[in-house]
C-alpha cells in the first residue's frame, strides 16, 4: 500500500467521490487556482473546472448559506472554511438552519453537506487562526462533528460524511495535514461513530483527538519504556460518539486521561469524563478521571507560549501516571 | 510542668472509658500525635493520641480499667518532675500544677475530631469499593497506598485476612484469655468494632466448647391455621385495647345441677352435658341482659347484635378453631349438648364448613379442665368481648359466717375499651357469676 498525507488523504477521497457524483462540489475561498489556505484542493480545478471547485468571495455566511441551500435543492455541497475560527460568522446558517431544517420539516427535507475546516494552533497564526471550537458544534443537536487524525482515518471518515444525508462538520486539524500513514488507493468509508483504538494497553486508557492522538501515542510509547502500558482511544466522531468502546477500555484499565488540544474549560473532555462516571465504568475507576486541555487563554503568537498553551507529551505522560500514582 | 493525660469523652453518651491497652510504658518518650493508650467506649474503641511530648511519667491505670471521662489516667513530662502518687481523679481538679493549658473542650472536640474522621471516612476509589464488596472485607481494615492514603483496587485484591492478625484484633487482655483456657481466637467472632475480641467473647467461646453437643433445632415455616391464628392473635392485639375482668364464681349449684341433668340429657341426645354448655347457655343469658356486650366494631360503627351466637375455642393439635353455636340464648341444655359436642367432633376432624364458623358475636375459651386457675384470653376480632373459663375445684371461702370448702371457678372476662367501658363489662360479669351461682335464673 502506498502511503499518503492527510491532506492528500482529504483530497483523494473528495476526487474520487466528485468522479462518480456529478452533485458533489466544493465552494471556499481561493480553493480554485491557489488550492486553498493550506493547498487541500491544489489541481482539483484543473480536473473538475471552475463550475465544480468554486471560489467565493471572503463571506463564510454567504458560503454557509449557499452550501445550505445548494443541500436543500438536491445538491451534496462541500464548504471549505479557511480556518475553524471563522465558523462564528457562519454559525447561524449551521446552527439554526443547516441543523433543524430537517427536523422542522418532519424530514421532507435535507442537508446534505460536509464543512470542511482546519483546526488547532501549531502554526504560529495566533489568536484568531489557531482555536479548536469543536464543543460548540458538538452541542448542537443535528449536527454530526468528525475529527479525523490520520490519512487513512480522514480518507474514510469524509466518505462517510459525504455520503450522510446530514449536515457534518469535519475538522482537519493544521499539523496532521503533514502527517502519513497506508491509505489505499480504493474507495472506503469508515462509519462515523466508531472509535479506533489506536494502541492496546492494560493500564491506563487515554482518549486523544486530532494532534493529541500523535502525542499521546509518543506518551504512550515512553510510557511503555517505563513498563506502564497505555491504551490510546481516538473517538475519531465526537458526535456520533462511540462510549462503548471507551467504557470497555476503562473497565479494563481502571483509568481514564480525555486529551484535547481545545481549552479544557467546557471542552469535550468534560462530556467523556461525565459519560465514564455515568457508566458502568465507574466501579471500575481506580483514580480520579484527569483532563488535559488547552490554557484558558487566547492562542499566543510567540512560538513557545503557544507550545506551552497547550498538552504536551510530557503532561500526558504525568498524567498518566498520575492515575497509577508513580509520580 | 506534667501534662495530664485523661479519659477523652467521645461521644454524647460516654460516661466511662475502658483502657484497653497502653502503647507506652513508664519513663517512655512520647511525640505529639504518637498513640497513647487504646480506649473502648460504649460506641467504638479507639487509640488515644498525645496532645504532647516528653516521658511518659505516669500511668494510674491499667488495661481493662474502667476510667470516668475526664479522670486523669497518667501524666507526660519531665523526668523527675512531682506528680501525684495516686490518681488525682477529674482533670483539672487536683490543683493547678496539673491543670492543663488547653481547655478541656476544646481537646475533646478535637479527640470525637478524630475519631470520627477514623471511623467514618474512607478514601476509596470506587474500583477499591467495588472489590472490597465483592471480597466482603472492610475497608476499614485495609491501608490505602494512593495519595493521602486511598485504597486502590490493587490495595484491596492484596488484602488477605491473615491468621495472624487475628491476635491483634484480640484486645491483650481477651489474648490472655484465650490462652489460660485454651481457646483458639482465630474461632471467636468479635463483638467489638470490626470483629474485636473482648475477653467476654473468649469467654462465652469457652462456654460454648464446654456445653455437650446440641441436637439441631427443629425449624418449620409457619403456614396454614398456625400462620391464621397467629395473625388475628396479633392483629386483635394490636387494633384492640384489652382489659381483663377476673373473678370467682361459686359453682355449687352448678355443679349438682348438672348432675341432676345428666341422665335425661343423655337419654335424649346420646351425650353427657358438661359444664360448657351450663356456662355457654348461662354467658347467652347474661348477653341478652347486657346487649351492650354483644357487639362489633365495624369501621366507625358499634354494631348491637340482635342474635347471640357464642364461639367455643377448640383447641386442635396445631391450632384452634371456633365453631359458632348460633342463638345460644334460644338453645335448651339438649340442643346445646348436641350442638356443642357436634361441633367440637368436627373441629377436631377439621370439618366445620366456614359458616359454622362465622357470625359469632361472642367467645368462650375453657381451659378448665387443666390446672389452670384463670387467665387473660384474647378478643376474637370483630367481637368485642371473651370469657375465659379456669378450672373448677374445691377451695377454702366465707360462707354464711364460716370459712368452707366450695366448688370455686375462676373466670377472666376481656374486653375491647374502644368500645365497652370498666363498669358495663364488670356489670356483665357480675350478672353471669350471679346466673352461674343461682342457675335457676336460667328458668326466668
Amino acid at each position: 500500500m502506498r502511503e499518503l498525507t492527510y491532506l492528500e488523504a482529504v483530497r483523494e477521497a473528495m476526487s474520487q467521490e466528485m468522479r462518480t457524483n456529478e452533485d458533489v462540489f466544493i465552494l471556499g475561498e481561493d480553493i480554485g487556482v491557489y488550492g486553498g489556505a493550506f493547498g487541500v484542493t491544489r489541481g482539483m480545478i484543473e480536473e473538475f473546472g471552475p463550475e465544480r471547485i468554486r471560489n467565493t468571495p471572503i463571506s463564510e455566511a454567504a458560503i454557509s448559506g449557499t452550501a445550505v441551500g445548494a443541500a436543500l435543492t438536491g445538491m451534496r455541497p462541500i464548504l471549505e472554511l479557511q480556518f475553524s475560527d471563522f465558523m462564528t460568522i457562519a454559525m447561524d446558517n449551521m446552527v439554526n438552519q443547516a441543523a433543524k431544517i430537517r427536523y422542522m420539516y418532519g424530514g421532507k427535507g435535507k442537508v446534505p453537506m460536509v464543512l470542511r475546516t482546519p483546526a488547532g494552533s501549531g502554526t504560529g497564526a495566533a489568536a484568531q487562526h489557531s482555536q479548536s471550537l469543536e464543543a460548540w458544534m458538538a452541542h448542537i443537536p443535528g449536527l454530526k462533528v468528525v475529527q479525523p487524525s490520520t490519512a487513512y482515518d480522514a480518507k474514510g471518515l469524509l466518505k462517510a460524511a459525504m455520503d450522510d444525508d446530514n449536515p457534518v462538520i469535519f475538522y482537519e486539524h493544521k499539523l496532521c495535514y503533514r502527517t502519513t500513514s497506508d491509505v489505499p488507493e480504493e474507495v472506503y468509508s469508515i462509519p462515523l461513530g466508531k472509535a479506533d483504538i489506536k494502541k492496546q494497553g492494560t493500564d491506563v486508557t487515554i482518549v486523544a483527538t486530532a494532534i493529541m492522538v500523535h502525542k499521546s501515542l509518543e506518551a504512550a510509547e515512553e510510557l511503555e519504556k517505563q513498563g506502564i502500558h497505555a491504551e490510546v482511544i481516538d473517538p475519531r466522531t465526537l458526535v456520533p460518539l462511540d462510549i462503548e468502546t471507551i467504557v470497555q477500555s476503562v473497565k479494563k484499565t481502571g483509568r481514564l486521561v480525555v486529551v484535547h488540544e481545545a481549552v479544557k474549560r467546557g471542552g469535550f473532555g468534560g462530556e467523556i469524563a461525565s459519560l465514564i462516571a455515568e457508566s458502568e465504568a465507574f466501579d471500575y475507576l481506580d483514580a480520579p478521571i484527569k483532563r488535559l486541555g488547552g490554557k484558558a487563554v487566547p492562542i499566543p503568537y510567540n512560538p513557545e507560549l503557544e507550545k506551552a498553551t497547550i498538552p504536551g507529551v510530557s503532561d500526558i505522560i504525568e498524567a498518566a501516571k498520575e492515575t497509577l500514582n508513580r509520580l | 510542668m506534667a501534662k495530664e493525660i485523661f479519659m477523652p469523652k467521645l461521644s454524647s453518651t460516654m460516661q466511662i472509658g475502658t483502657i484497653l491497652q497502653w502503647f507506652k510504658e513508664e519513663g517512655e518518650t512520647v511525640e505529639v500525635g504518637e498513640p497513647l493508650f487504646e480506649i473502648m467506649t460504649d460506641k467504638i474503641n479507639i487509640e488515644v493520641d498525645s496532645y504532647e511530648e516528653g516521658t511518659l511519667l505516669k500511668r494510674y491505670f491499667e488495661e481493662d480499667d474502667e476510667v470516668p471521662i475526664n479522670h486523669v489516667v497518667g501524666y507526660i513530662g519531665d523526668v523527675g518532675e512531682g506528680i501525684p502518687e495516686s490518681p488525682p481523679g477529674e482533670s483539672g481538679v487536683s490543683g493547678k500544677q496539673t491543670s492543663s493549658e488547653t481547655p478541656i473542650e476544646q481537646l475533646q472536640a478535637e479527640t470525637s475530631e478524630q475519631a470520627f474522621e477514623q471511623t467514618e471516612k474512607v478514601r476509596a476509589t470506587p474500583a477499591a469499593r467495588r472489590i472490597a464488596k465483592e471480597k466482603e472485607v472492610s475497608l476499614n481494615e485495609i491501608r490505602g497506598s494512593g495519595p493521602n492514603g486511598r485504597i486502590q483496587q490493587v490495595d484491596v485484591e492484596k488484602f488477605e485476612i491473615p491468621a495472624a492478625t487475628i491476635s491483634s484484633r484480640a484486645t491483650p487482655l481477651a489474648e490472655k484469655v484465650a490462652i489460660a483456657e485454651g481457646v483458639e481466637l482465630q474461632d471467636i467472632k468479635g463483638s467489638g468494632p470490626r470483629g474485636k475480641i473482648y475477653r467476654a467473647d473468649v469467654e462465652s467461646a469457652k462456654a460454648a466448647i464446654d456445653v455437650p453437643e446440641i441436637l439441631p433445632t427443629k425449624r418449620m415455616k409457619m403456614t396454614g391455621i398456625r400462620k391464621a391464628v397467629a395473625d388475628r392473635m396479633l392483629h386483635s392485639k394490636s387494633v384492640a385495647p384489652h382489659v381483663t375482668l377476673n373473678s370467682e364464681i361459686d359453682m355449687t349449684e352448678v355443679v349438682a345441677m348438672r348432675k341432676k341433668l345428666l341422665v335425661p340429657v343423655e337419654k335424649q341426645t346420646g351425650y353427657r352435658i358438661s359444664y360448657t354448655e351450663i356456662i355457654l347457655k348461662a354467658t347467652a343469658h347474661a348477653l341478652k341482659r347486657h346487649p351492650n356486650i354483644n357487639i362489633s366494631l365495624e369501621g366507625n360503627e358499634i354494631v348491637y347484635h340482635d342474635t347471640i351466637n357464642v364461639g367455643l375455642a377448640v383447641a386442635l393439635e396445631d391450632g384452634l378453631l371456633v365453631p359458632v353455636i348460633k342463638d345460644a340464648d334460644r338453645k335448651g341444655f339438649a340442643e346445646l349438648t348436641v350442638a356443642c359436642k357436634t361441633a367440637g367432633q368436627a373441629a377436631k376432624e377439621s370439618k366445620l364448613k366456614p359458616d359454622e364458623m362465622s357470625g359469632g358475636t361472642f367467645t368462650i375459651s375453657n381451659l378448665g379442665m387443666y390446672a389452670v386457675d384463670t387467665f387473660n384470653p384474647v378478643i376474637n376480632q370483630p367481637e368485642s368481648a371473651i370469657l375465659g373459663i379456669g378450672r373448677i375445684h374445691d377451695k377454702p371461702v366465707g360462707w354464711e359466717g364460716q370459712i368452707v370448702l366450695r366448688p370455686m371457678m375462676g373466670v377472666g372476662l376481656s374486653f375491647d375499651h374502644r368500645v365497652i367501658d370498666g363498669a358495663p363489662a364488670a356489670a356483665f360479669l357480675t350478672e353471669l357469676k350471679g346466673i352461674l351461682e343461682n342457675p335457676l335464673e336460667l328458668l326466668m
